[in-house]
């Protein structure tokens, strides 16, 4: 995270042209929306551009200060409006600070919970899909009657370029009643121990 | 020899015949001792070093050739086999054991083991049954996200999991993550496919 200089708050003067405040709410959005990738896209930058009928160039550089503020509110843990404040360096446009810490502190909630469901992780589980079979005849019994279950896993890889979306993986998995008692075992025991861990808070 | 078997709609071949015969060479306690090899290699199909040790030390001990040996246990274990699959009765596997020439005492001594075996024997031909990816293990830790590169305190909970699915050449291991609410339906499903699979067996 970059150390916001004083002089990098000034690109945020370009929203006191704003005409009103749902430019600078979509700003702001635009802002959190495109956290993640190297640059804004140009349509977002016009759009911002147009909006406030300052260039491009500083559109652009309005919206990586914001993107970084928002991080930065985001990151050290911000609730609502006033603990936005302190992102702001003290000789901050005053009604722009009160305005902008509004915004970002309604959205705080949200932006955080995206956070959460994007964080690093492993292939991540996306949706399962099971049904259950009986087989009736096999090569080693001419008359049967045994139940078994069919499990689909749909698994989100990680990404492996910054521009795609990430790939599916899909694994099926035949499972027979013991494999799933043995299954559910373990998964009974994950959670036993959620909940002793819930009762301990 | 213009008899019917349960064990095969057509005639076996007369080396079959031979075979068979050829056992009523053996006393009682050899031919018990090479019966309970046969049924021990029936429940457990897939240790066939097991089965061909036992038959060298069977040989070794009771000085007959080693290859004339695992010829006629080759017939021998031919009609057990189908009969698990037929799902034939003692009787029957009796009728065509003295039909293949056996003497009637040695003949009800197979079918009478065989009936003491019977459960077992079909359990194994059970398990036998073709599975397409099975799931051969798991493994599974949960934690707590502390931090991370966006949020300076998190605190979501996740569970990874670990299958170990085997997929005829290879054993796959697959890794997913889950948060807790996903975990919970998950756990769900799998209990209502236990619960399905249960009321058909």
């Amino acid at each position: 995270m970059a150390v916001h200089q004083d002089t990098e708050f000034q690109h945020l003067n370009f929203l006191l042209k704003a005409s009103g405040k749902d430019v600078v709410q979509h700003a702001c959005e635009h802002a959190f929306l495109y956290h993640n990738v190297l640059s804004f896209p140009i349509e977002v930058i016009g759009k911002t551009a147009d909006g406030l009928g300052i260039n491009v160039r500083d559109a652009e550089k309005l919206l990586e200060t914001l993107r970084k503020v928002i991080k930065h509110a985001l990151y050290i843990g911000c609730t609502d409006a006033t603990s936005v404040h302190a992102v702001f360096p003290a000789g901050f446009h005053k009604n722009l600070k009160e305005l902008l810490s509004r915004i970002i502190g309604d959205k705080l909630d949200k932006w955080r919970q995206v956070a959460i469901e994007n964080k690093v992780s492993q292939p991540k589980l996306v949706d399962f899909d099971w049904r259950v079979d009986i087989k009736t005849s096999s090569d080693t019994l001419a008359r049967m009657s045994v139940p078994t279950c069919i499990l689909q896993l749909q698994i989100e890889e990680t990404a492996s370029r910054s521009h795609l979306m990430p790939g599916m993986s899909t694994l099926n998995v035949e499972l027979s009643k013991e494999k799933l008692d043995t299954m559910l075992d373990g998964l009974g025991k994950i959670r036993d121990q959620l909940n002793s861990v819930a009762a301990r808070k | 020899m213009a008899s019917t078997f349960h064990f095969s709609t057509e005639t076996p071949p007369d080396s079959m015949f031979s075979d068979i015969q050829s056992l009523n060479k053996f006393n009682e306690e050899q031919f018990s001792k090479l019966v309970a090899v046969v049924i021990s290699f029936l429940l457990e199909p897939n240790k066939s070093s097991k089965l061909l040790g036992q038959l060298d030390e069977f040989a070794d001990e009771q000085g007959v050739s080693g290859p004339a040996l695992r010829n006629v246990v080759k017939s021998l274990l031919a009609v057990p086999y189908s009969a698990v699959r037929k799902n034939l009765s003692p009787s029957d596997l009796k009728e065509d054991f003295v039909n293949l020439g056996l003497s009637e005492e040695k003949a009800g001594y197979v079918s009478n083991e065989w009936k003491c075996n019977l459960v077992g024997l079909s359990r194994s031909a059970v398990g036998q049954t073709l599975t397409v990816n099975q799931l051969v293990d798991m493994e599974w830790k949960f934690g707590v996200t502390a931090a991370s590169s966006e949020l300076q305190q998190v605190g979501s909970t996740f569970i990874q999991m670990k299958l170990v699915v085997n997929k005829g050449n290879k054993t796959e291991n697959v890794y997913m993550e889950l948060s807790v609410p996903e975990f919970y339906s998950f756990l769900h499903e799998m209990e209502k496919a236990k619960a399905s699979l249960e009321y058909f067996s």
